[in-house]
């Protein structure tokens, strides 16, 4: 069986982007985006100071974790190990940009689905070498089939000191590098000093006008001086330390895939799910020993589905609308991959949707019987769809700080706390006896403390690798921390907790009080996503 | 007992081909011939056909012989590189866009040469038959320079095809030069004003007011064969801004002024260039630098930058810009000292009789004598010296010249402009390194350098004009009888100081206003109507020049002309054809096509056939004796056709051509359409230590020799040399040896010179006060993507490189408190520019380097320097000699056929410098010489991002002061404007020569 694979030989390539513009040339790869670039690298103090270059690129991973991650089988794995694409299938969710460890994989802005380097598999089946691998004045790239034991690759990869970016993420990467520089094939080694600016190079994305792309604050200092032609004016100034390695030519990175309705579909889920969840439970503590009150069965039997069908349809709103192509939406369904938790997670919503229209329609039939059947699915549904997110972002194999194994406890926490929190803003209006009110409270309040038991240990506990302190330590510290410690810590979690100690101690019920708490929480639910959408992205993938 | 070599196509189920002359898909040897049969294995080898299968029975052969001559193992490949030759006709691949449907495409694939560069890199291009359109642009195989790779600036031809703000019809100016009124107009309209004009110039005999100036050539011999043929003296060229005075350096020794390093066998390899991302000839010669490093060679890299070539060195000598003379000087006495040179080889080659009898002709006339006072002579170049000098350790000095001294005949070495184009008597760097490779006697040897013309082969046309009977002091004026090519960038002061006009003008891939020094200069001599009757600009693209033009002529970029080029890539002889790719996939479908705009986009012509029409029309009855060489040398009194042109040269001026043609039944023509390249067989042109070819009997006819050097003359003409007895042909020097003793110099006004020797540069470091904010600037250093001024029209270059920030070492960057991406003003001795910085430790503290390409300009937001590359300024003379250009907007996305272009993300297209510099021409050599000495400060108030400012007063005087430098040798009894000996790349008759 053939198994295509690439040597690089860094002791030979002397970084002329030959490689890349056959690339372009071959592909018609539009501008700002790249299937191979070159890094370039400097180290060491004047004059023992050297440039390093890497040419970066799909590993065609033996477990390629694009290919599991996509929903809609538009990447997949040739018998020949390459891993090429269909771009008609794709949905542009960016999934596979979260997944991959290389940034091997851009959105096309034209046909916005996903691309990346296919090994120019069309070349291939007619026999002919890819065009990086033609092109290259001093033959360091070398294509050809590992199996093979009379190849050069094969001999190369057999006989020669070859290593693999990222080897621990367990992809099993086919991309094999001779004499390559530590700083270079790392990417959280080498400090990037300015990142719009480059040794021959300004990089503004092109995407910059694209709202949701420009949420790159993370990796960028500021736009509007160069577009303005201004002098620049640091805004974080770091020092230099001689010695670091340091970026001096890369490409424009792809802005952080997953922005603000990501960060906004984790919260609307939270609460669809959760108002679902905590309704049920509370049914269950009340319901079952006796008739509702109308306003409780208001509140539980009509109210608690609205929202939560309000909400869930907004995630999917969301989630629609931030595919790159919308308009392909129903592949999740028609074209489905089954080892994708994106393709799962729309399945449970749809289910859950269907058991909340149930809920819905027995609440407004005033079907009591019917409404205590559904309480078991809508409690699973509902931890399902807060928790299959869990899942997914694991599958994001890049991103290792999405990886950890507290984050569906914390999803589940969540969903419980926007559910109280939902709950008890309606039941203000509603004008619901202090019995329900009081349990919400303490329900949220619970919730509450263990949902920042849970971040504590997620930023300050002892991180499994580099990645995970980097985004850790962004979101104490970076950029976000305002957002962090002010919106979520303060604003979201203490002030609410104090308010809803103040409610239940105090001897009479205050519903508008306990609705403001639920408010507060609300957005320190919104306030936490953001950050753990945002620092999860922080760290480079190449 | 047998050998069995087999050449097989990789391509499954394909038919077997025969890439190899002579060699059939099976053949047997005997053992009577087993020698051929490791010949064809060689030839194969060194071919590096990465398409071709070789299996070999090679029972017979010596194991050793399996590895190429590239140190790469022959290795069964599983993929080829590239199609097989006799499917180029019809190709067929799957589209990549809509795969992974499988949508057939058929391509007609068609070689050419790449035109973004000197090097001539091979290019096939892929004609889409549905399309008619050219789809890519991939290596050429067959391409002995190239062997099939390329650099990013060659697949990046299809943006050049495709640019949406290409030039497609000839523009006449409609307002004032330089207005920007910009109307179409027609070929016919062109050719006849420019035909009145000239045939006016020659016929009241106004020979010198006729010129052509060239930037980027990208052709042997053509243009000279038409100046000739119009019987004037006008070819001038970017030159002296580019590589006069490495030229220079190495003429002075040898009579050809380009080395020919043999990379790939070498054992040491010292490069004053960075071969491994520019220069003459980048690709090639990068291919084969690493290729000698893989097999063991060690690299040293002279640059007080660290280029990517520096990088990849063994050893990285950041020299103190100019002192690199000293420092090889010093090389040069280790070796001497340390009995590391070349005993036999000096004694043999080197001129030291002429040396001892003009300068020490009381003491022995002995080559031991000579040694010794080549002792005392360089006594002061010590480690220590040059150390000092250049800043560089001593034990790294004598480390590396003993590893020279060890390589032997196995050095090469390559500078171009680098130090030589920086600094003032640069050539003297060109010239002490080539002592070295004298000293190691690794001249023209087995991985040593050869002089250019060894390793190169212009083919003559047929009908060769003579040589004209006209000097134009423009060009070769009386101050610089020594220079090595025209002094170009002195054109605007010499007519502004009357010293003639110029009736026809024509700029040729060629922008002086942004290239040259103290551009404005060149601004105001093309907008005076007086100076310059009329201009014409030949171009592929836009540039700031063509703006002041009255024509702007488009003319076809690499897949749109024909060229014959060949280049001493390597130790090889080779020719490469550039066609017109459209045309000629059109005339094999049967359509007619009697010129090649008709194939082209728009109405693109190629030079060509340009200049054949205009020809004519300067001469249209032939009775000024011009139309002769522009009629067919097949079908007489008919117009030239261009393809007759070549065909001519390739049936009857390349040994070995019709040959191998005929072998594949093809004709010459035929083969070189198909192929696109030929190499000359080792056999018909040799390659290595030409100069000891001994002189047949015959040669030898009517000359008489010199008793005491041993140079053999006729008629006063060097033809040869005795050496122990036997005739040489030697070196084209008077002595014909290698001059270490320049008499020319030493006749010629400078006898300090006659030996190669240190020179302080103008920009030496004793100059700088760094607490003074005094550093020097490096504005020259190139880019591996970027072609000079013409990769505006190349989205794929700009989008990887578009911006150059002022390269400074933290220890200045600290005094002069600035951080990377502030703003600093850079001053010059006649203005200052505005640019950011980009702190690094690559470069030697108390310089700054900033990267010639960028900061192109445009002064109007439609038309001018192509979008993707420049910035709209106002550029205006704001006061008495004052001009000020300012950025208004930087580089903008813009509606066009191309998406692309409105995704442009680059916002700052650089920072223009050369307005800022005055003219530094070297005094012996011409060369303009390019480093400043500058203030370095943060920028001021109202400085913006872009901003220059030249005072033209100073500029003219630094002119002056220059000129000052020179010593005019006008009262010569012998009458001569310059040396007899020494080339000018057009030449006049000898006679002209001599001043009436």
């Amino acid at each position: 069986m053939t198994k295509y694979a690439f040597v690089i030989d860094q002791r030979k390539c002397i970084g002329c982007h030959a490689c890349t513009v056959a690339c372009k040339a071959e592909h018609d790869v539009p501008i700002g985006v790249y299937r191979t670039w070159v890094k370039y690298i400097e180290k060491g103090e004047f004059p023992n100071s050297r440039r390093y270059f890497l040419v970066n690129r799909c590993n065609h991973c033996d477990n390629a974790p694009c290919v599991s991650i996509c929903p809609t089988k538009a990447l997949y794995k040739r018998e020949d190990g390459i891993v090429d694409f269909d771009s008609s299938r794709c949905i542009g969710c960016k999934s596979c940009m979260q997944a991959c460890p290389y940034d091997a994989l851009y959105i096309d802005p034209y046909t916005h689905t996903a691309a990346k380097c296919n090994y120019c598999a069309h070349r291939t089946e007619v026999g002919i070498e890819p065009a990086c691998v033609v092109v290259c004045p001093e033959r360091a790239i070398i294509a050809g089939d590992l199996q093979n034991p009379a190849s050069e690759i094969a001999s190369i990869v057999a006989r020669e000191p070859v290593r693999t970016r990222k080897p621990e993420q367990g992809t099993g990467p086919n991309v094999y590098y001779l004499g390559a520089e530590e700083a270079a094939i790392n990417p959280e080694i080498a400090v990037e000093e300015l990142p719009h600016m480059t040794m021959w190079s300004t990089l503004l994305h092109p995407y910059q006008n694209d709202a949701q792309e420009l949420d790159r604050s993370q990796s960028l200092r500021t736009l509007k001086t160069i577009n303005q032609l201004k002098p620049y004016t640091p805004l974080e100034s770091q020092p230099r330390v001689p010695t670091e390695a340091r970026i001096v030519y890369d490409t424009p990175k792809n802005a952080a895939p997953w922005g603000w309705k990501v960060s906004a579909y984790l919260g609307t889920k939270s609460i669809g799910a959760g108002v679902t969840v905590v309704a049920a439970f509370v049914l269950v503590l009340y319901g079952l020993n006796g008739t509702l009150s109308s306003a409780m069965f208001n509140l539980l039997g009509i109210g608690a589905p609205v929202i939560g069908g309000l909400f869930i349809a907004l995630t999917l709103v969301l989630l629609i609308t931030d595919l790159k192509r919308p308009d392909r939406a129903l592949f999740l369904l028609l074209k489905p991959n089954p080892t994708s938790w994106l393709v799962w997670g729309s399945y449970i919503i749809g289910f859950f949707g269907l058991v909340e229209a149930a809920w819905f329609i027995s609440g407004l039939f005033g079907l009591t019987d019917v409404l205590l059947w559904l309480v078991i699915p809508a409690m699973l549904f509902g931890a399902a769809v807060a928790g299959y997110t869990a899942f997914l972002f694991g599958q994001a194999e890049g991103r290792d700080f999405w990886q950890s194994p507290l984050l569906l406890p914390t999803l589940l926490v969540q969903a419980i706390i926007a559910g109280a929190s939902a709950l008890e803003l309606l039941a203000w209006p509603l004008h619901i006896g202090s019995a329900v009110s009081t349990s919400l409270a303490i329900i949220m309040l619970i919730a509450i403390l263990l949902h920042i038991f849970l971040i504590m240990i997620e930023v300050f506990g002892s991180h499994s690798n580099s990645h995970v302190a980097t985004a850790a330590h962004y979101m104490r510290k970076g950029r976000i921390k305002d957002i962090f410690w002010g919106l979520f810590i303060a604003l979201g979690s203490l002030l609410p907790s104090a308010m809803l100690c103040i409610a239940l101690i105090g001897s009479e019920t205050q519903p508008a009080l306990l609705a403001f708490a639920g408010l507060l929480a609300l957005i320190g639910i919104f306030a936490y996503e953001h950050c753990f959408v945002t620092a999860g992205q922080i760290v480079p993938l190449s | 007992m047998s050998v069995r070599a087999r050449v097989d196509d990789v391509w499954l189920g394909g038919p077997l081909w025969s890439p190899i002359p002579g060699l059939k898909n099976e053949q047997r040897f005997t053992n009577n011939n087993q020698l051929q049969a490791l010949q064809v294995i060689q030839l194969i080898q060194m071919r590096h056909l990465r398409q071709i299968n070789v299996e070999i029975d090679m029972t017979e052969i010596p194991l050793e012989q399996h590895i190429a001559p590239g140190g790469e193992q022959m290795t069964v490949r599983d993929l080829a590189s590239c199609p097989p030759p006799e499917r180029w006709h019809d190709w067929v691949e799957y589209d990549a866009k809509a795969w992974p449907r499988k949508v057939e495409r058929h391509y007609a694939i068609i070689p050419t040469i790449c035109f973004n560069c000197e090097a001539a890199c091979g290019l096939m291009a892929y004609v889409d038959k549905e399309t008619g359109r050219v789809k890519k642009f991939e290596g050429n195989p067959y391409h002995p320079g190239s062997r099939g790779r390329n650099c990013a600036k060659g697949p990046a031809t299809i943006n050049q095809v495709n640019d949406p703000e290409r030039i497609l019809y000839p523009l006449k100016r409609g307002g004032k030069r330089g207005e920007g009124k910009w109307e179409r107009t027609t070929w016919d309209e062109v050719l006849d004003t420019f035909a009145a004009k000239i045939r006016a110039a020659i016929v009241e005999d106004r020979r010198d007011e006729v010129m052509y100036h060239v930037g980027r050539p990208g052709h042997d011999g053509y243009m000279e064969r038409v100046l000739g043929a119009w019987g004037v003296d006008g070819h001038n060229s970017h030159t002296n801004v580019c590589s006069s005075s490495a030229r220079f350096g190495y003429q002075i020794w040898c009579g050809m002024d380009r080395p020919s390093p043999d990379h790939a066998n070498a054992r040491f390899i010292l490069l004053i260039s960075s071969h491994l991302e520019t220069g003459h000839y980048f690709n090639p010669q990068a291919q084969r630098i690493i290729e000698g490093k893989m097999k063991g060679a060690k690299l040293a890299v002279m640059d007080p930058r660290l280029s990517n070539t520096a990088s990849m060195a063994d050893y990285w000598l950041p020299t103190w810009p100019g002192s690199e003379t000293a420092v090889l000087l010093a090389m040069a006495r280790i070796l001497l000292v340390e009995n590391l040179y070349n005993h036999d080889y000096m004694r043999r080659w080197v001129n030291w009789q002429q040396y001892l009898a003009s300068e020490h002709p009381i003491e022995p006339q002995t080559f031991n004598h000579f040694i010794s006072i080549l002792l005392d002579l360089y006594a002061g170049y010590t480690p220590s010296f040059a150390a000092h000098e250049s800043g560089l350790q001593e034990k790294t000095i004598i480390d590396i010249a003993r590893q020279i001294g060890h390589a032997g005949t196995a050095f090469a070495a390559h500078t171009w402009r680098a130090a030589t184009a920086g600094n003032l008597g640069g050539w003297q760097v060109a010239r002490a390194l080539w002592f070295l490779s004298v000293l190691t006697g690794s001249i023209g040897t087995i991985g040593g350098t050869a002089p250019n013309a060894w390793n190169k082969f212009v083919p003559a046309p047929f009908l060769k004009p003579g040589p004209s009977e006209v000097w134009n002091e423009l060009l070769y004026p009386p101050e610089y009888p020594l220079a090595n090519y025209e002094m170009s960038i002195l054109l605007p002061y010499f007519l502004k100081e009357g010293r003639g006009k110029l009736a026809a003008y024509f700029t040729r891939v060629y922008n002086p206003v942004w290239t040259n020094p103290d551009g404005t200069a060149w601004i105001e001599m093309l907008t005076n109507e007086q100076q310059i009757e009329l201009h014409a600009a030949l171009t592929p693209v836009w540039s700031e020049t063509a703006w002041y033009a009255d024509y702007v002529l488009p003319m076809g970029v690499g897949s749109e002309r024909h060229d014959l080029m060949s280049q001493e890539t390597h130790a090889a002889r080779w020719i490469g054809f550039r066609q017109p790719v459209l045309r000629v996939y059109k005339e094999r479908n049967g359509e007619p096509i009697e010129y090649t705009y008709q194939a082209n986009p728009g109405e693109v012509w190629e030079e060509d056939e340009f200049w054949i029409e205009l020809s004519w029309r300067i001469d249209p009855d032939g009775s000024l004796g011009i139309r002769k060489y522009f009629e067919s040398p097949y079908r007489p009194g008919h117009k030239l056709a261009i393809e007759e042109y070549y065909r001519w040269i390739f049936e009857n001026s390349v040994p070995g051509l019709p040959e191998a043609a005929a072998q594949e039944q093809l004709s010459p023509l035929e083969y070189m359409r198909t192929y696109g390249s030929f190499e000359i067989p080792v056999d018909k042109a040799p390659v290595f230590t030409l100069n000891e070819r001994e002189l047949k009997s015959k040669d030898l006819e009517g000359t008489r020799v010199d008793k005491l050097s041993g140079t053999i003359k006729r008629e006063g003409a060097p033809v040869g040399v005795t050496i122990d007895g036997r005739a040489y042909e030697g070196f084209p020097t008077p002595s014909r040896k290698l001059e270490f003793y320049s008499s020319t110099l030493k006749e010629w006004g400078w006898p300090e010179y006659a030996i190669p020797s240190y020179i302080q540069s103008h920009v030496h470091r004793d100059t700088m006060n760094h607490d003074m904010g005094e550093y020097l600037l490096i504005p020259t250093f190139r880019l591996p993507t970027l072609i000079h001024t013409r990769s505006g029209n190349a989205k794929w270059l700009y989008e990887i490189s578009n911006a150059n920030p002022v390269w400074i070492h933290p220890v200045d960057a600290e005094r002069i408190r600035v951080q990377t991406g502030d703003l600093i003003r850079v001053t010059t001795e006649i203005g200052y520019f505005v640019n950011r910085v980009w702190i690094t430790e690559g470069i030697r503290p108390g310089i700054v380097a900033c990267s010639h390409h960028l900061g192109r300009w445009r002064l109007e937001t439609g038309q001018g320097t192509d979008r993707w590359a420049s910035s709209l300024v106002e550029l205006a003379k704001v006061d008495d000699g004052i001009w000020r250009m300012h950025q208004l907007e930087g580089i903008q996305p813009f509606a066009s056929d191309d998406p692309d272009s409105s995704r442009i993300f680059w916002r700052e297209g650089g920072v223009h410098q050369n307005l800022t510099f005055p003219v530094h021409p070297d005094p012996v050599s011409g060369m303009h010489c390019w480093h400043q000495k500058v203030t370095v400060e943060l920028a001021h108030q109202k400085d913006a991002y872009g901003d220059v400012y030249v005072d033209t007063k100073k500029a003219h005087m630094v002119y002056q002061d220059w000129l000052g430098m020179t010593r005019p040798q006008t009262l010569r009894p012998d009458g001569l404007r310059r040396p007899l000996w020494m080339i000018r790349p057009y030449r006049p008759a000898a006679r002209v020569f001599k001043r009436d």
